[in-house]
């Protein structure tokens, strides 16, 4: 298992990716009316393309574990990073989720509140401060001053 | 003396009060920008673009080209103070400006940066201007073939000279590619890779992508930044002027750093970093005391910084001439003249004289301005370090969402550039580099169009892209960079590595 460094487990996964893409293209429709070459032809150049890189990848990957004799460098992972950047993904993804039927005025101020009590902790004031007043100078610059329909949610405005 | 002429009429475009207060409102962004550690050019002007909906285009733009140079000049203030370049391209003023610093030298060391990416602006916006008129007149004679072979040539020497290897770059820019050929096919109008969302039939937006890419992804590294180490900020105190002696050093390093930047810009995929690097190799191998290099020589800050803001100026050669463009910011900025439904390139200079030439002469505006602004403010711009990166990424978060939805007024871009953050976060863990993906998703489509109908002319004859001398000469300019890269892979990178090194260090040390 020492082989599979970092540069050949993503060699391998372009290349996986590259046959779907291909595989994707050949089963587009062929229109009569297009030019001769077709909505075809430059995918599959582009397919080619992706396996040669990911070849190449496999190449430095073991020329990059030769050259280490056999050891591969870990990276170290910080677990702690981890769980906070797959927090704050889940938090966005539900910010996100809730634009349109929440609205801007009352999503907005919560999403950025949350993430300011994670990462500027004890400070509950200066956050809900922030959280308000960004969300206010934001709302006037893109809603009022430049037309931006963001949503409302149930606020009628 | 045509380009003479169309300084002339730029300045007297550029010089309105509107367009004044526009270029300077951009180049103050610009420098604020440069000090948040993580928002580089590209990012910042992807998150300012929703900010120039209906504003007239010239005036958009040359607020936006204030915010590139502006980033660029500003970048340097964070590398001799905080030890942490401002975009990437500052990172060689890392080696002499951190030391200078701390020998109580801040100020003047500050001033001596601001002064040469003056002086290089200066030079190199002459420079563009007398010779993107005349390139885009002999690409007036460009087909489909010649402009094949054009984008074949930036498409291999972004992928061959962008990060520390060639399979990553060749994997991004054809990942560019393959995103180019999402949606609505115009020649045949087949759906292609839609995965049958109509969000996607009019095309991944690249705003989005930018957007994504750069200032989502890079609020990962903000928080990897808040959980990790400290940073340590030197006071900015002494003079804030150089001495005779360091002027009498420093003033033949601008000039040759301005040299190596532009043609550096000019080359589409070279970029801020490896002009940078070059100019200071230069300058330590000329110079009558290269031990000093490293430990606090004027002249290291002096040759990149003049070297940096030159590039700047280079790589609006190819957007304004040919339509191409010469880094991963003016990428963005092509994606700013298309969505104003502005084709830049060769006709550019015919159909939008006012734009061209007024954005031009913004330019020398924009460095005035900088220079003003930078010097008598810079103890004020460097509070912007003190905010807290907590802070600062909510808000960046904040403002991209409604960046992104003000784009087509649809949900559904937030969960593309959430995505495309993702992918960001995880190109920097791979060490994929980044601008090769923008190139190949901007260009992707003007290369399958002239590929198309270059075989279309030819009877699908492939021998033409070899008939015609120019479309060969850029097919094997392009081979050879490629070629060149795997002969010679990175041995220059030796000092780029030692300043990544020192910014590693000191950032883990806290």
């Amino acid at each position: 298992m020492k082989i599979f460094n970092s540069d050949v487990i993503l060699g391998i996964v372009v290349i996986a990716g590259a046959a779907v893409y291909l595989w994707a293209d050949s089963r587009l429709p062929v229109a009569a009316m297009a030019d001769p070459l077709g909505p075809k032809a430059f995918p599959v150049l582009v397919g080619c393309g992706l396996i040669l890189s990911g070849l190449i990848l496999l190449a430095e990957g073991r020329k990059k574990y030769r050259t280490a004799s056999g050891t591969t460098h870990r990276r170290r992972v910080d677990m702690r990073q981890v769980a906070t950047l797959c927090g704050m993904l889940a938090w966005t993804v539900l910010y996100y989720a809730t634009f349109d039927s929440v609205g801007y005025l009352i999503g907005t101020p919560i999403f950025i509140f949350g993430l300011l009590c994670h990462f500027h902790r004890g400070k509950h004031l200066v956050n809900g401060l922030i959280a308000i007043g960004f969300t206010a100078v934001a709302y006037a610059l893109f809603s009022l001053l430049l037309h931006v329909p963001l949503p409302t949610g149930p606020i009628p405005i | 003396m045509e380009s003479l002429h169309g300084i002339l009429h730029g300045l007297a475009v550029a010089a309105t009060p509107e367009h004044l207060l526009y270029t300077l409102i951009g180049t103050f962004i610009g420098t604020m920008i440069s000090h948040l550690p993580g928002i580089g050019p590209s990012a910042g002007i992807a998150l300012l673009i929703p900010v120039t909906f209906g504003m007239d285009p010239s005036t958009a733009l040359m607020m936006l080209a204030g915010i590139y140079y502006g980033c660029m000049y500003g970048g340097a203030v964070t590398a001799i103070l905080l030890n942490t370049p401002g975009d990437a391209a500052a990172v060689m003023t890392v080696l002499d400006g951190y030391p200078l610093a701390r020998k109580g030298r801040a100020a003047a060391t500050l001033a001596i940066a601001a002064v040469s990416s003056f002086i290089a602006g200066t030079i190199g916006v002459t420079a563009l201007a007398f010779i993107a008129s005349p390139l885009a007149a002999f690409a007036l004679h460009f087909g489909p073939t010649e402009y094949f072979g054009l984008i074949f040539f930036a498409l291999s020497t972004v992928s061959a000279l962008t990060g520390d290897s060639l399979g990553k770059g060749l994997l991004a820019t054809f990942l560019g590619l393959g995103l180019a050929t999402v949606g609505i096919d115009l020649q045949s109008g087949v759906q292609r890779f839609t995965l049958g969302l109509v969000s996607l039939q009019d095309r991944v937006n690249f705003l989005i992508v930018v957007v994504g890419l750069f200032a989502i992804a890079e609020v990962s590294r903000m928080v990897e930044g808040t959980m990790g180490g400290t940073l340590h900020t030197v006071k900015v105190k002494g003079r804030l002027w150089f001495t005779r002696e360091d002027w009498r050093r420093a003033y033949p390093a601008i000039f040759r750093g301005a040299g190596v930047g532009f043609f550096c810009g000019a080359a589409p995929g070279l970029g801020g970093t490896i002009a940078s690097m070059l100019s200071y190799i230069l300058e330590k191998k000329i110079s009558k005391h290269p031990e000093e290099f490293g430990h606090g020589a004027i002249e290291g800050v002096a040759a990149p910084e003049a070297a940096t803001n030159a590039d700047t100026c280079g790589a609006f050669v190819h957007l304004l001439a040919l339509g191409v463009p010469g880094s991963g910011a003016t990428a963005v900025i092509m994606g700013a003249f298309i969505m104003f439904g502005i084709q830049p390139g060769p006709m550019l200079f015919q159909t939008q004289p006012d734009l061209v030439w007024g954005l031009i002469a913004s330019m020398y505006i924009g460095n005035m301005m900088l220079l003003v602004l930078n010097l008598p403010l810079v103890g004020v711009l460097a509070r912007i370090l003190y905010v807290p990166p907590g802070v600062l990424l909510c808000i960046i978060l904040g403002i991209a969402s409604a960046g992104v939805y003000s784009f087509n007024y649809d949900s559904f871009d937030l969960f593309l550039a959430l995505v495309f953050g993702v992918l960001g976060y995880a190109f920097r863990k791979l060490d994929i580099p980044k601008a090769p993906l923008l190139f190949g998703l901007i260009l992707g489509h003007t290369l399958e169009q002239s590929f198309r109908q270059a075989l279309t002319i030819s009877n699908g004859d492939a021998f033409v892209f070899v008939q015609s001398p120019i479309c060969a000469f850029l097919l094997f300019c392009g081979l050879v960079s490629i070629g060149a890269s795997l002969w010679a892979r990175r041995q220059p990178a030796t000092v780029l590595d030692e300043a990544k090194g020192r910014v590693a260090a000191e950032s883990h040390s806290g």
